[in-house]
């Protein structure tokens, strides 16, 4: 009787349905995935060519004879290590302001009932609104005046006053709105002043989320060549990113040189990105309870 | 006790004259120079050493140089000139001088050179008037011209040779132009073109580098745009017909694929005859081409045709950010005197691959050199476009959307002519309300 | 009475808590921010070419923009083309991908790693790829594509070339970043109790009964948000218009912001360029203004609990 049961189980069971949809799933997902990754590996067999195989061309994709040579060139025709370091210093710096003035304001934003607080917040989304080549003269001029070009505080400075920060604060404030008031709230009634709050419920609450911010905020400043390139006039304080530049000249420059160079500086945000990931992926929630 | 005391004084003494030579350095004027070889590009060493071998050469004046890179360098130095934070020395565009000098950011160079009166003073006979013409305003020298390009016909001598032809054979007019270069044209048997002799739209060639050759312009003496009479229309249908056994999307698709990812039509072979500037020789050089091209004087018009090419050159300027004094501005001016020196002009020629201003100079460095040779020879008939207050851009960004879709079948030559005649005159008017 | 007392101190003393947490981004404003802001909006009311200092010329700028500038009206359309569709789609792909991403398959790190690629690479390099692909007669694109239009017997698509094509073939382009959108998405959805999910199974739901039911509701607030910045990028679109068609064909991608970005670096005419700024300011405000007066409605926020 029991095996006669067996034999009459249809082929299409759970099982195999399952093992279907995850299989269509990757098949999915490989394909996809290949299209955004093709951009990656074009960079790295254009970083790979010869500078005759790019001006001449081949008529190929692929590289005939793998110059790896071409990233070691790279890294010894500009600084490297100078560069590395003045980036690393940049960017560690705006990193902490950018996270100190970002949290406080949020969570001025989103638990705090200030006079004028809705009429902030419009002035903080009118920030992302004017393109930066608008504002750029009358700040250097500012710069200018009190004396700090030349240095490297123009960038860093405002970091710590929210400049630039106001994409964050806005994201934020949607992850403290999200953790309920009750906990606030009985924070308080036991007595707890809004920095205890801050500190010990809110933060943690939403660290993964700060960690994104971080994320966010180390890609954009490591791959900034724009400030660097107005603000630093010293050669020995210039960053990767404005480095790179370097390798383009008024003929065309070489693209090999530059597109190894540019995967070079490229795999600090990749390996930090992977290595979060845990981390932020839970973290770029809007609700703080789990389950 | 005495050695120690001994030791002290000498101690003393060193401490006293590293101040010394600190102070020396002190004692120094500081000038800074902005120029195009950052740290990492291959011109970057002998820029070093040019600017080196003048500090130590005399100790009155210090020179820093910074380089950017070419893309960059405007974005700088447009900030410097509109903050008035500006270095001693620095590059530009010669053809819009007239813009800074009336903006009174530049130093008269004419009072420097005819006060000086030293033997190294600089030798205004070795610069063509035709650059020179661009740096004045006012009657008066506001920078001296540093670099001068000039535009050219290119040819593979290999293919050329390859199909029966010699030098001799070279096309001197449009004609013979359009006649020789088809000789040269390759289809697949899909009919994909494989190969052009020529074409006027590739390259740098431009639509008003053919129209100087029949002696008209875009703007008349009161910078007032003309483009309405039928030689215009003329020349912009022989600029789309050239080649007109093709479809305009072929020649299309045949330039891009060649210009996607930094492949050059003439250095990759597939274009036989192109005009462009100097600096296309120095790309087919820093590849290690491994064919033979030759320059000559692009081709004119039958009848009445002018020799003359497209030629831009960068200016050297003094920057006068209203905080210098006159020692400053001499000392300035010194370096200045340096860089324009025959000897410094050679090697900066060699160090940046340009062809730079100074005649005699660049006559020797091209001595033994043919293809440089060939392109100063044509740096005698070129002319720089001029400056347009109303349409800085009038050839680039205001033009060339007309001339694409005229190329595109879109418009007749005459309708585009007209349209874009509209256009600058709108440019001009609303120019005059705000200015 | 004490409760009382103890209420109304608490309030004021979150009014000033308020000030004070805020404090070094509002001074921050003042500081570094007001000056440039209030001196672009001053220059645009005046005639500056950036070498001699600005003169006032009142509404002039602005008047030329409104009535005798045919390109004003050509770049703001083409800009709100832009808005119009690359905002949604933008979003239905981002939500997409995190859907897709959202199960429960061996190397998801590696996956999502691999589809926030193009966010980390360089813009030029992704430029000149895309050229590339493109390219209406050789890109593989087309080449691809070649036995559909063969089938029914089409001309190849011509893409960036093509004037009526261009604007969304860009869009595409700009598709390949939405990796971006597409992490906040999914860790928005990571946090969905599962708890919710199973109920639902157990009545008999279906994975598009989930989605629509469960899975996008509690995603609202970061839909919100990828909404709002969506509306401000996208108003302010210029980079690959710049890098890969330059603004053409026939002018087709001259978006608003690359015709702002010429009155300043081709003409010179900086007064103008802030004009159109603060003329964009103005548009982009009023419509997120309207858009979060939406967000009562939209918005499912787990304080609301």
């Amino acid at each position: 009787m029991i095996i006669k049961e067996e034999l009459k189980r249809p082929w299409w069971n759970k099982r195999r349905k399952d093992n279907l949809k995850k299989g269509i799933i990757h098949l999915v997902l490989i394909i996809t995935s290949f299209i955004f990754v093709f951009p990656f590996l074009w960079m790295l067999f254009t970083a790979l060519k010869t500078p005759q195989e790019l001006l001449m061309g081949s008529d190929s994709f692929f590289p005939k004879n793998p110059m790896w040579s071409n990233f070691s060139t790279a890294v010894k025709s500009i600084p490297f290590l100078l560069y590395l370091k003045n980036s690393i210093v940049i960017v560690s710096l705006v990193m902490l302001g950018t996270i100190f003035s970002a949290t406080l304001s949020a969570y001025a934003f989103a638990k705090l009932k200030w006079r004028g607080r809705d009429k902030w917040f419009i002035v903080l989304l009118a920030t992302l609104m004017i393109p930066l080549q608008i504002i750029l003269i009358p700040s250097y001029i500012m710069y200018a005046q009190i004396g700090w070009l030349g240095t490297i505080l123009p960038m860093v400075v405002p970091a710590f006053f929210g400049g630039g920060a106001a994409f964050y604060i806005f994201m934020l404030r949607q992850f403290f709105m999200n953790i309920p008031k009750d906990l606030s709230e009985s924070a308080l009634i036991d007595g707890a002043n809004h920095f205890q709050i801050f500190w010990h419920i809110m933060l943690p609450l939403t660290k993964p989320a700060i960690v994104t911010v971080a994320l966010f905020v180390f890609m954009a400043t490591w791959n900034d060549y724009f400030g660097p390139l107005i603000f630093l006039t010293d050669p020995e304080k210039w960053t990767l990113a404005l480095g790179l530049r370097s390798f383009q000249t008024q003929f065309g420059g070489r693209y090999d040189l530059m597109m190894a160079a540019s995967i070079l500086i490229m795999l600090p945000t990749l390996i930090i990105f992977f290595s979060a990931q845990k981390t932020f992926i839970e973290g770029i929630s809007f609700t703080g309870i789990k389950g | 006790m005495k050695k120690i005391f001994t030791l002290i004084v000498n101690v003393i003494l060193i401490f006293i004259l590293v101040a010394c030579t600190n102070g020396e350095d002190s004692g120094k004027i500081k000038i800074n120079f902005w120029h195009m070889s950052p740290v990492g590009s291959p011109s970057y060493s002998p820029m070093r050493r040019i600017i080196n071998n003048y500090n130590n050469s005399q100790d009155k004046v210090l020179v820093t140089g910074t380089g950017f890179s070419f893309w960059d360098y405007w974005d700088k130095i447009g900030i410097a000139i509109s903050s008035k934070t500006t270095p001693s020395l620095g590059l530009s565009t010669i053809d819009d001088v007239e813009a800074r000098a009336s903006g009174k950011v530049l130093f008269n160079l004419t009072e420097l050179i005819d006060n000086d009166t030293s033997d190294n003073n600089i030798d205004l006979d070795e610069f063509r008037d035709s650059q020179l013409e661009f740096a004045t305003y006012n009657d008066n020298l506001y920078a001296m011209p540093f670099s001068a390009t000039a535009r050219a016909l290119y040819y593979n001598l290999d293919i050329i040779e390859e199909k029966g032809f010699s030098e001799e054979d070279l096309p001197t007019t449009w004609s013979e132009l359009k006649t020789f270069a088809k000789n040269f044209d390759e289809v697949d048997s899909q009919g994909r073109i494989t190969r052009i002799g020529f074409d006027p739209t590739y390259g740098n060639a431009t639509y008003h580098g053919w129209l100087w050759q029949t002696g008209l312009d875009f703007f008349d003496e009161d910078k007032n745009p003309t483009l309405n009479t039928p030689k215009h229309a003329e020349v912009l249908d022989w600029i789309k017909d050239f080649n007109s056994e093709f479809s305009r999307n072929q020649l299309k698709t045949f330039g891009e694929g060649n210009e996607l990812l930094g492949i050059n039509p003439f250095a990759s072979e597939r274009v036989v005859m192109i005009v462009d500037d100097d600096g296309l020789n120095q790309k087919i050089v820093d590849a290690n081409a491994s064919f033979n091209y030759g320059v000559t004087t692009i081709p004119i018009p039958d009848e009445d045709g002018v020799n003359v090419n497209w030629g831009s050159g960068f200016s050297i300027e003094m920057y006068d950010n209203g905080k210098r004094n006159e020692e400053h501005k001499l000392a300035a001016f010194d370096f200045l005197k340096y860089l324009m020196s025959k000897e410094v002009q050679i090697e900066l020629a060699i160090a940046n691959g340009w062809l730079m201003s100074h005649i005699s100079a660049m006559e020797e460095y091209t001595e033994d050199k043919p293809i440089l040779k060939a392109l100063l020879k044509e740096v005698d008939n070129a002319r720089d476009k001029i400056y347009i207050p109303y349409a800085p851009s009038w050839h680039g960004n205001d033009w060339q959307p007309f001339y694409n879709a005229f190329l595109d079948g879109e418009k007749t030559a005459v309708k585009t002519l007209e349209d874009a005649r509209a256009y600058y005159l709108r440019k001009k008017s609303n120019y005059e309300a705000t200015h | 009475m004490a409760k009382k007392t103890t209420l109304t101190s608490l309030k004021k003393q979150e009014g000033i808590m308020g000030y004070l947490f805020a404090s070094p981004w509002i001074l921050g404003i003042i500081l570094f921010g007001a000056f440039p802001f209030l001196a672009s909006l001053y220059i645009s009311f005046t005639s500056y070419d950036m070498i001699q200092a600005p003169r006032f010329i009142g509404f002039a700028n602005y008047r030329i923009l409104f009535t005798n500038d045919d390109i004003f009206w050509l770049s703001l359309g083409n800009t709100l083309y832009h808005v119009l569709i690359a905002v949604p789609l933008g979003m239905v792909v981002g939500i997409l991908l995190a859907l897709l991403l959202n199960n429960k398959v061996k190397g998801m790190s590696i996956y999502r790693t691999l589809f926030y690629l193009p966010n980390v690479v360089s813009i030029v390099a992704l430029s000149l790829l895309w050229l590339w692909l493109f390219q209406p007669s050789f890109g593989i694109i087309n080449e691809v594509l070649s036995p559909i239009y063969k089938l029914f017997k089409l001309e190849p698509l011509g893409w960036y070339s093509d004037k009526s094509l261009s604007k969304f073939t860009l869009i595409l382009m700009g598709l390949w970043t939405s990796g971006g959108s597409m992490i906040i998405y999914l860790a928005q959805m990571q946090d969905i109790p599962t708890s919710l999910y199973e109920s639902a199974e157990i009545d008999g739901a279906g994975f598009l009964k989930k989605t629509i039911y469960i899975t996008l509701p509690l995603m609202t607030p970061s839909i919100f948000f990828n909404f709002i910045m969506g509306l401000i990028g996208g108003f302010q679109v210029f980079t690959l218009a710049y890098i890969v068609t330059n603004g053409g064909p026939g002018r087709s991608t001259y978006y608003y912001a690359y015709y702002l970005y010429d009155q300043m670096m081709t003409d010179r005419n900086m007064g103008m360029a802030s004009a159109m700024a603060w003329i964009l300011l103005v548009i982009i405000l009023v419509i997120t203004l309207f858009a979060l007066k939406l967000n009562k409605y939209v918005v499912y926020l787990g304080e609301e609990n």
